[in-house]
């Protein structure tokens, strides 16, 4: 099984071109750090209540990604000493996102889902594109979204996590036809709202997409 | 964490007592898994005696709710303390679960 972090990498993955869909670098960040956080509450490493997320479990995963995030929280709870705010955690994990990009693209590489590929853009400068060589995977969790979401079907945790990261990231006008995402709107809000550290890189990301309007309008 | 049940006719009542945090939700998990009874399951979950719920804690009750709409059943719970309350009308938990007023209410809601 995929996690979080490459599972969103996948669906940020634009079949055609090879490259990440377009998405603000300080959004990815958050939705990056996010996913890697919410793996780490779903391996029962950290819990988080409405106010505080806490490390229960050090013990490392065997997941270089999951486990400097969880040595990166385990090291601020304890310079804070003791709990630390979900947002504090969430901008820690996404501080080393460009870091944990690599090791989930890597690893979608040794699993045959993407490729690497190294040319020349302009002639001059070197590109690197990752295309798609399987899609099964991302046809898998498009089709398994589109389930529960036009559905009453009772999600499990990892739905709800993974609605929380296409959501943040906007990507559900790739899982959803028009009409299906207004007729869904409660629904992705009621789903989005049940991963308390799903709510904190929602917020996140709106805001700091807000921040780069205001900044566009007025500059 | 330990499940305490008891049969209201067909209806399971199952008492949860303490913390449900990530280290009593295993055993909660698995407790509650074993009271849902009957199939179709009906289940009142008492909730009186819990002080604290985290998302490990609502992760528990999700599964069970899966699993009792798998099966064509009805859960309901009673007697949440007002900060459990707050972190399931926060978390839209209170859109999945029926909560009922009290245990005579979660009875005639599942059956």
């Amino acid at each position: 099984m995929l996690g979080f972090v490459e599972e969103i990498l996948l669906l940020l993955h634009n079949e055609a071109s090879g490259d990440l869909v377009d998405l603000p670098h300080a959004v990815f960040t958050l939705v990056v750090g996010g996913a890697a956080l919410m793996d780490l509450a779903i391996h029962n490493r950290i819990d988080t209540d409405l106010d505080h997320l806490t490390v229960v479990d050090r013990t490392p995963l065997g997941d270089d990604i999951l486990d400097d995030a969880l040595g990166r929280i385990a090291k601020l709870e304890a310079a804070s000493g003791g709990q630390i705010d979900i947002t504090e955690a969430l901008y820690e994990a996404a501080a080393y996102a460009e870091i944990y990009r690599p090791l989930a693209l890597k690893r979608l590489i040794a699993r045959g889902i993407l490729k690497e590929e190294n040319g020349r853009h302009l002639w001059v400068f070197r590109s690197r594109r990752y295309p798609l060589i399987d899609n099964t995977e991302q046809q898998e969790v498009r089709t398994r979204l589109r389930q529960i979401l036009l559905s009453d079907e009772i999600p499990d945790p990892r739905d709800i996590v993974l609605i929380c990261l296409v959501d943040a990231c906007a990507l559900m006008r790739f899982v959803l036809s028009d009409a299906e995402l207004t007729a869904t709107v409660a629904r992705v809000q009621q789903l989005r709202k049940m991963d308390l550290i799903g709510q904190a890189v929602t917020k996140s990301a709106s805001e700091t997409e807000a921040i780069i309007r205001f900044a566009a309008t007025t500059l | 964490m330990e499940i305490a049940r008891e049969w209201d006719g067909d209806v399971v009542i199952a008492r949860l007592g303490g913390r449900l945090d990530s280290s009593a939700a295993p055993d909660a998990e698995e407790g509650l898994l074993v009271a849902l009874g009957g199939v179709p399951p009906r289940v009142a979950i008492d909730m009186t005696g819990l002080s604290y719920i985290s998302s490990a804690g609502l992760r528990v009750l999700l599964v069970i709710a899966k699993k009792v709409q798998q099966q064509q059943g009805k859960v309901a719970l009673f007697g949440l303390a007002p900060n459990v309350r707050e972190v399931f009308t926060v978390s839209g938990f209170d859109t999945i679960f029926l909560i009922a007023a009290d245990r005579a209410a979660a009875l005639a809601a599942v059956r």
